[in-house]
């Protein structure tokens, strides 16, 4: 059986590896949290490559503006209609941003419009609970970006599977940190991202 | 002298007129449409005794009851049929949510069977084996095979009440898109998924009963089972299916009722998913040591990657592989609809099949068999009989003969003081 992989897409517009230290954050605590056998380091896999489909998680974040090539886009409309589920995070947190207005735009192009997630939905309860919904980032917190604390995040459904999740709460900042610095916290703040990984390996 | 000559005589004329007479048997030639009329000529015949039809086509079950009455009257019936060829038919449920039905045809290797059904033709089998089928997802009762001129015709005898699937196995992209597959076809699915030693993703209702009452089969994807491994047994004792998959018949309880003991995983031997055998591009556990009485189902390079047996009510589907999930992503154009199929077929062999009656069994599925069963073996064409030129009558010669053997012991009896 194979182990779960954690990618990052590469797409040819943009900053795609503009936070460089969430895989890695994340494999921790998938490994830290869960039984699932994950690798201990990340991939990064060309969005337009057929190598995408090796890996139905990926994440994708940015600050600049997204314009998907024509492969990309068709192939990220073939991967979420097999069942691939992409992760998106705005890493403005500014809905008027550059990356959230062609990001989105781009998404609806691709895949379909992105809906408001509901907060009761089983992603807030895949491991951890949330009950809130998403959980609030210190940026959020702080007024940076768009100085709003987004309470859903948004999706893009198929049938009742989530198909793309796009977050505008900038977690690509919030769990931007080397592992080792999660001593430091009183809750750990990538909880939530083990939710995300757990519901796509299960929904 | 005379007088025992006339006293044998008698004997002997009484024992001619006494011993039966052996009529020709008749033999006469019948298809469908002279059958009726030849039936009641045999019916309202004085003194029928036997009878010998050449068939050209097996009879009805109208015709077959007439002569099966004959026989029971007190004829000797016998038959023969150079050319009915040996056909069959039964429709059988398929048991997944989608339904439909599959046709089952046996018939002469080589032949041509054309199979329709209320609505029309369906298909046109040409027979290699010994048979064939024809799926159909809306069956308009009757169905019917015809072989040459011979029909056979059926109807549906159940359908099938579809329940819930239970998978369960660690949370994988195997346990995501193996769930994925089986509620897109339909099935519903509850599911338990382990993601950490005591922690479980749970999808429906909690398994409280492991009953047939509420699944219809287990898959088991790995040996993550364990707990539940000693349920799952009893369970598929008592009629239930498993679809154990991967490593999980390594689990001891498991091992009791799988067709054979996982070996050690072997790589994929092609790269490609998008070939016309995908599955050889998954590594899988070749299933080593295989029961006798298991069933085997899959090959792949010399080893074995799925087989079947049954464990007291129920049966156990095992297959080797436990990255089908790639089959999905990774496969050509119809790849998911392949890997939903597949993974349907798998869950639907195994299944518990909970049927309602719809009828009771149809004449002429199986003519032959049918002809066979009425009315007994098909024996030779009598030869031609010859022209009767006997009777029970006892010749008058024979007569003339008492009468002077009598009447010369009288005249010898009148004579004798004379003398």
């Amino acid at each position: 059986m194979s182990e779960f992989v954690f990618a990052t897409a590469q797409y040819e517009s943009g900053d795609w590896d503009s936070a460089p230290l969430v895989p890695p954050n994340i494999i921790d605590s998938v490994a830290r949290y869960t039984g699932i056998e994950v690798a201990p380091t990340g991939a990064i896999v060309p969005l337009s490559s057929s190598d995408l489909f090796r890996y139905p998680l990926v994440y994708a974040t940015g600050h600049l503006p997204v314009r998907f090539t024509a492969a990309e886009r068709a192939n990220l409309r073939t991967f979420t209609e097999r069942g691939g589920m992409l992760f998106v995070d705005d890493h403005n947190h500014d809905i008027d941003g550059a990356f959230h207005k062609t990001a989105s735009e781009e998404i609806r192009a691709a895949v379909g419009p992105l809906v408001q997630l509901p907060n009761s939905h089983a992603l807030y309860r895949a491991f951890f609970r949330f009950p809130d919904g998403p959980p609030a980032t210190s940026h959020e917190l702080n007024g940076w970006g768009d100085n709003l604390v987004h309470a859903h995040l948004q999706a893009v459904m198929h049938g009742d599977r989530v198909a793309v999740l796009y977050s505008n709460k900038d977690y690509s900042s919030e769990w931007g940190y080397h592992p080792d610095n999660k001593r430091f916290l009183s809750v750990d703040n990538t909880r939530f991202a083990v939710n995300i990984v757990v519901y796509a390996l299960t929904r | 002298m005379l007088r025992v000559a006339s006293v044998v005589l008698s004997a002997w004329m009484l024992r001619r007129s006494l011993a039966p007479l052996l009529p020709p048997v008749p033999s006469e030639a019948a298809s469908p449409a002279t059958l009726d009329a030849a039936l009641a000529r045999w019916t309202e015949s004085a003194g029928l005794e036997s009878l010998h039809v050449v068939l050209d086509s097996a009879p009805d079950a109208r015709g077959l009851a007439w002569l099966a009455s004959l026989r029971r009257a007190g004829a000797t019936v016998t038959w023969s049929a150079p050319a009915i060829p040996a056909t069959a038919i039964a429709v059988e449920p398929v048991n997944e949510p989608g339904g439909g039905e599959r046709l089952l045809v046996a018939a002469p290797s080589g032949s041509v069977v054309e199979v329709r059904d209320g609505a029309g033709l369906l298909d046109t089998l040409r027979i290699v084996a010994a048979g064939g089928s024809v799926a159909t997802t809306a069956l308009e009762a009757p169905a019917a095979a015809r072989v040459a001129s011979q029909w056979a015709r059926t109807a549906p005898r159940d359908s099938l009440i579809v329940r819930r699937v239970l998978v369960v196995g660690r949370a994988g992209w195997e346990a995501k898109f193996a769930i994925a597959a089986l509620e897109e076809r339909g099935w519903l699915v509850d599911a338990r998924l382990r993601v950490a030693p005591t922690v479980e993703v749970t999808q429906g209702a909690p398994v409280a009963a492991l009953d047939t009452a509420r699944y219809a089969a287990v898959v088991a994807l790995d040996s993550s089972v364990g707990p539940l491994a000693g349920r799952i047994a009893r369970y598929v004792r008592d009629g239930g299916g498993v679809v154990l998959a991967g490593s999980a018949a390594r689990v001891p309880a498991l091992a009791a009722i799988a067709a054979g003991a996982p070996g050690a995983r072997v790589r994929a031997a092609s790269v490609s998913l998008a070939g016309t055998e995908p599955r050889r591009a998954l590594g899988y556990y070749p299933i080593a040591s295989l029961r006798r009485e298991a069933v085997l189902l899959e090959r792949s390079d010399g080893r074995t990657a799925a087989a079947a047996r049954r464990e007291g009510a129920g049966r156990v589907v095992q297959v080797g592989y436990d990255e089908s999930w790639r089959w999905r992503m990774l496969g050509g154009p119809s790849g998911p609809a392949d890997h939903r199929a597949w993974w349907s077929a798998l869950v639907g062999s195994a299944a518990y099949r909970a049927a309602t009656p719809l009828a009771a069994r149809s004449p002429g599925a199986a003519p032959l068999a049918e002809l066979v069963d009425a009315l007994g073996a098909e024996s030779a064409a009598p030869a031609p009989a010859a022209p009767v030129t006997t009777s029970r009558g006892v010749p008058g010669w024979m007569l003339a003969l008492l009468f002077l053997c009598l009447f010369a012991e009288w005249t010898s009896r009148r004579t004798r003081g004379a003398a």
